[in-house]
């Protein structure tokens, strides 16, 4: 018997069994938000042209907070959806992303083709993703005048739901 | 008897088989009884043969739209095209376990039958270890995931149709197979590992046959996961094939420890070390096998195409922990057996590179698997939601690549075992201009990232030593006297493998190039177009709308826009992107379309549709795709040819493998 061998085999393996054990007792596609209902966090955040925006500035209208990447796909196919949003209620509801773990370059190279909805806002050490409970992109989060958090909607905004969901925020 | 009853009494008859099979084949095997491997083998060609016909059973099911059988009646249509009837027995969790079964039914057949002479010392214990996993699969598909199970009343008149996007593409059709062949197929080198540490030693009638029956999986699942790759690139619309998704990690996973062991199973042979450590490797691929399994289809990751949710994940995860807890105990008694290792290593030596390759591979494999798992532990321990991005895998998976590629050439230009110094400096600094030629050429295209640079270089580096070596047995029979020809076909009958193998190493360098490349210099522009009006112009391309057409089919409607593609004002012809309406789907599933070139591939998808007729189109430039697709084909190609038997040499083969491995087992 190699107890060496059983060691290092144990310390390896059983944990794992015991995570994935854990694991499968919990649901992936649902997300606790202890944040709706609540006051968003509040940031202050770099654009990209090196404007700091706060959600204080924000406040008064209802704000549409996504967070995405140019690496994630979900995140494209939901862009162009995002961005008649914002031209349907331009002046009454403000689009803003916030990059989540990504290179600015990219981010750039996207914007300056794409187009973006709204502020493009830099969150470098994942402060603000960290503060609102992100589990992956995209998420958006539906933020009413009065700076709560009236819905999360995880993964890409479904177009068939979304505009109705922007006019109860109104 | 119903099709219900038929396939369920014949999944029961592949367990029973099974059930017995495999404590007969143990017990064989310990008692080294003649008699008791010959039921083993008996028992073993009886449980593949109740599985293809439950196999046959379920099709027939499916293409008679039996609607009684549940798993038909949950995945099958009357509208569906026959061919996607036909595959759609893995389109979905009940019947893709059911043709994992088929497939390792198969696997066993195949074992068998053709090791039957010359393996006997361990093809008991080799066959009662392929049911022993045979058991739970047919236990699985007789109860927890039961494809045959009888539609509850009453029974429909049609049903939903197989998962879009599975009908989207030809390549769906190809590529689960491949990935299944790929993944069941590490039951047999996993099955052959556990009967030599149940036997206690490794001979030459193992070592031979093991090498085959780790190439052949290794192979499918390489054609498996680059068929993946470019299934989501021509399908999913987003203009890239790797997403580290985790069901493709699933898949790369048990691919990179198999490539690690197929190396260390060559410097077991060669130099009769490496032992141990290539059984864990073996044993390591098999459990990642059904980790990635577990994984992707217990529910416990959310994916972009994980299946659904299904009632198999605990009995999948009690299955992996017992495969765990075996193969640490069985490691832990029995691998002071094996490990008789010869004291006098050269470090510096090809044995020496191949170890530290495979000290890379494991590390990407641990890097990759942390990745996937991370979620899992990060919710069991603090009960929140994290995901791990493509950013962390790249950062992580690009410089151990590298590393991979630079010994990839530093690796064979090293002699085997003790060498002078003299000698190495020579085999390692003449690859040197190569290197330089690689890098100058890179440049010369117009690449000025260092990451693609660098990779020019490496690539330089390491073709020069491919073609080198891979050349070198001509080379030595030209010198004799040989024609070039004559001395190049005799080399290659003489020993097939190392042609293989150098083919399979110059298609990972084509791969790896054309990976920097198409990662580095895409580009995309996207706009709404109106038919006959403007036009979107990318790179050298301008683009117009001529219409858009919905076309009508029983399935589906197909909405899309033709589209005129030129470059100067010349006509290069039509594409044609396009969005697939399913009744049974809310949102539009894209179908890309694609102009392939030698540089560069134009793909274009289309977004969205205005009332007033234009079209959102989205053009994507990326160059030297094609170029990864052929060199996992070349790789796919090498790797069959090392499956070659050497001609007429099968004699002296084998007495030099047992000269060596029993010098090592001697000196240990």
């Amino acid at each position: 018997m190699n107890r060496n061998v059983l060691l290092v085999g144990a310390i390896l393996t059983l944990p794992l069994i015991l995570f994935l054990a854990i694991g499968l007792t919990k649901d992936p596609f649902t997300i606790n938000s202890p944040l709706v209902g609540q006051p968003a966090p509040p940031f202050a955040l770099m654009d990209l042209s090196g404007n700091t925006v706060s959600l204080e500035d924000l406040k008064g209208k209802p704000v549409v907070l996504n967070f995405w990447a140019t690496w994630c796909v979900p995140c494209k196919a939901e862009h162009p959806i995002l961005m008649r949003g914002a031209r349907d209620y331009q002046g009454r509801v403000t689009f803003v992303g916030v990059i989540f773990q990504d290179d600015p370059m990219l981010i750039r190279r996207y914007v300056a083709s794409a187009g973006a909805p709204g502020p493009t806002l830099i969150d470098d050490s994942s402060a603000v993703a960290i503060a609102y409970g992100v589990y992956g992109v995209p998420e958006t989060y539906l933020i009413g005048a009065d700076g709560v958090i009236a819905e999360k909607i995880i993964g890409p905004v479904n177009p068939n739901n979304f505009f109705d969901k922007i006019e109860s925020l109104l | 008897m119903s099709l219900s009853l038929l396939g369920q009494s014949l999944v029961l008859l592949a367990l029973v088989c099974c059930a017995i099979g495999a404590p007969v084949g143990f017990l064989a095997g310990a008692r080294r009884s003649p008699q008791g491997l010959e039921w083993t083998r008996r028992l073993a060609l009886a449980f593949a043969f109740a599985m293809a016909l439950a196999n046959l059973v379920m099709e027939y099911a499916l293409l008679k739209h039996d609607f009684s059988v549940s798993y038909v009646a949950s995945v099958g249509s009357k509208e569906t095209p026959t061919i996607i009837t036909i595959v759609s027995l893995w389109s979905s969790l009940e019947g893709s376990i059911l043709f994992w079964g088929l497939v390792l039914g198969l696997f066993t057949a195949a074992v068998a039958i053709l090791q039957r002479r010359g393996h006997e010392d361990y093809l008991a214990y080799t066959l009662a270890t392929m049911l022993s996993v045979g058991i739970f699969f047919s236990y699985l598909i007789a109860g927890p995931a039961n494809p045959f199970a009888p539609t509850p009343p009453p029974i429909p008149l049609n049903g939903p149709g197989p998962n879009p996007l599975l009908q989207n593409h030809i390549l769906m059709i190809v590529h689960p197979p491949m990935l299944y062949l790929g993944y069941v197929g590490m039951t047999v080198p996993f099955a052959m590992s556990v009967a030599a540490l149940l036997r206690g030693n490794l001979g030459a009638t193992w070592l031979r046959p093991l090498r085959n029956w780790l190439l052949v999986p290794t192979g499918f699942l390489t054609a498996g996961i680059m068929l993946g790759g470019w299934w989501s690139y021509e399908v999913l619309g987003w203009g890239g094939y790797w997403a580290w998704d985790p069901v493709e990690n699933a898949s790369f996973l048990p691919w990179l420890t198999a490539i690690a062991a197929v190396h260390s199973a060559l410097v077991m042979q060669r130099r009769g070390t490496l032992k141990g450590w290539t059984v864990v490797l073996i044993l390591i691929t098999f459990l990642l096998t059904i980790l990635g399994t577990f994984l992707t289809r217990s529910g416990v990751v959310n994916s972009v195409h994980s299946f659904t949710q299904s009632p198999i994940g605990p009995t999948f995860l009690v299955f992996l922990g017992i495969c765990m807890v075996f193969s640490v105990i069985l490691l832990a008694l029995r691998i002071d057996t094996l490990a008789a290792e010869p004291a006098d290593e050269a470090v510096f030596a090809r044995e020496g590179a191949v170890l530290v390759n495979n000290l890379l591979f494991v590390a990407l494999t641990f890097t990759v698997l942390v990745g996937t798992l991370y979620p899992i532990l990060a919710e069991a321990v603090r009960g929140v939601k994290v995901s791990v991005g493509e950013p962390y895998f790249n950062r992580m998976a690009i410089p151990i690549s590298l590393g991979i590629l630079l010994l990839m050439g530093i690796g064979p230009a090293l002699p085997w075992g003790r060498s002078s110094a003299e000698l190495r400096q020579r085999a390692l600094l003449r690859p040197i201009p190569a290197a330089l030629v690689g890098l100058a050429l890179t440049y010369a295209f117009g690449a000025r990232e260092f990451m693609v640079l660098f990779v020019g270089a490496l690539s330089g580096y390491t073709l020069w030593v491919t073609a080198d070596q891979g050349l070198r047995p001509a080379r030595a029979r030209m010198k004799k006297g040989e024609s070039a020809p004559a001395a190049a076909t005799n080399a290659f009958l003489r020993a097939p493998r190392i042609t293989g193998g150098f083919l399979v190493h110059f298609g990972v360098v084509m791969t790896f190039v054309a990976i920097a490349v198409s990662g580095s210099y895409q580009f995309t522009r996207e706009g709404m177009v109106l038919p006959k009006g403007d036009s979107l112009k990318i790179g050298e391309y301008e683009l117009f709308v001529d219409e858009t057409a919905v076309d009508r089919e029983p399935h589906r409607a197909v909405q899309k826009a033709v589209v005129r593609v030129t470059r100067d004002g010349k006509d290069l012809g039509i594409l044609e992107p396009a969005l697939n309406h399913y009744p049974t789907q809310s949102d539009p599933i894209s179908t890309p379309s694609v102009r392939t070139t030698a540089t560069h591939d134009l793909y274009l998808t289309l977004m969205s549709t205005r009332g007033d007729g234009a079209v959102g189109l989205r053009a994507i430039i990326t160059p030297g795709v094609v170029w990864i697709w052929i060199g996992v084909l070349i790789m796919v190609f090498g790797t069959g040819v090392c499956l070659i038997r050497p001609s007429g040499a099968r004699r002296r083969a084998t007495a030099a493998e047992v000269e060596s491995v029993g010098a090592a087992e001697a000196v240990g």
